[in-house]
């Protein structure tokens, strides 16, 4: 645990952007893909979660440690007409739940504009530094 | 003050390497979306400790900053590395530095003003 010089706080606010542009990746590849019925493997898509971890123990900025696969149910929808539908006519559709994503979303994008707002605070402090050595 | 290295000299190198960050920075954003490109960075930092635990052999004035792709971040699926975040980042720290550098030169020379008004 060690607190870092007078950039530490910049790091830390870009790695706390970093991680959330990233989920927001993570949450338009689940929206994108709330209907796909193949994932390449010809399984349906599976909804994916951005697992965020710590940098360093104390003081420190934010990773996202793995992308994982939500392996909760997937949806089964009567749907005779689709060539996917087996014996009994029913499809198994992804796992993603639009109000779960759009919820996500307004998070992801505050948390990022709270890490750009520290960004833009400490400069500030920054300057008013170097204003004393005017 | 017996200095074997002047505060100008210092600051005028710092100036320099951080104007040509700057630069660096500004082709990373520029290639944002340039398939196949790779960040740039400035080496500055290490040749200037260099320069100061051996003093008299190397002058702090003669250090060239040196561009170099540092090849450490996660590369994308086209080929390229910068990351928008990262560089903006970058970018303050960069300033900042850059102001206070300025900054201490500009007090470095109201310094010498006021000596040299004392004989007026």
């Amino acid at each position: 645990m060690s607190i870092q010089g007078t950039t530490g706080p910049i790091d830390i606010a870009v790695s706390g952007m970093r991680a959330h542009g990233t989920q927001m990746e993570v949450i338009s590849s689940n929206i994108a893909n709330a209907r796909t019925l193949d994932n390449g493997q010809g399984q349906p898509y599976r909804r994916l979660e951005a697992m965020f971890r710590s940098e360093d123990e104390g003081v420190g900025g934010v990773v996202i440690d793995q992308i994982a696969q939500d392996m909760s149910a997937l949806k089964r929808v009567f749907d005779p007409g689709n060539p996917k539908a087996d014996a009994t006519g029913y499809i198994t559709m992804p796992n993603v739940q639009m109000p779960v994503e759009m919820m996500n979303l307004s998070i992801a994008s505050r948390a990022y504009q709270a890490n750009a707002a520290i960004l833009k605070r400490y400069q500030a402090m920054v300057r008013t530094t170097l204003e004393l050595l005017r | 003050m017996a200095d074997s290295v002047s505060i100008v000299d210092l600051l005028q190198a710092g100036m320099k390497a951080e104007g040509l960050r700057q630069k660096a920075i500004a082709s990373n954003m520029a290639n944002i979306q340039t398939p196949g490109y790779r960040r740039i960075d400035v080496k500055f930092e290490e040749m200037l400790e260099k320069a100061l635990e051996s003093p008299g052999k190397a002058s702090v004035s003669d250090i060239e900053p040196e561009v170099y792709q540092p090849l450490n971040t996660p590369v994308r699926s086209n080929g390229n590395d910068v990351n928008m975040e990262a560089e903006v980042g970058n970018l303050v720290k960069n300033s900042l530095r850059y102001t206070a550098y300025v900054r201490l030169m500009q007090k470095r020379f109201t310094q010498i003003n006021a000596a040299i008004s004392l004989r007026g």
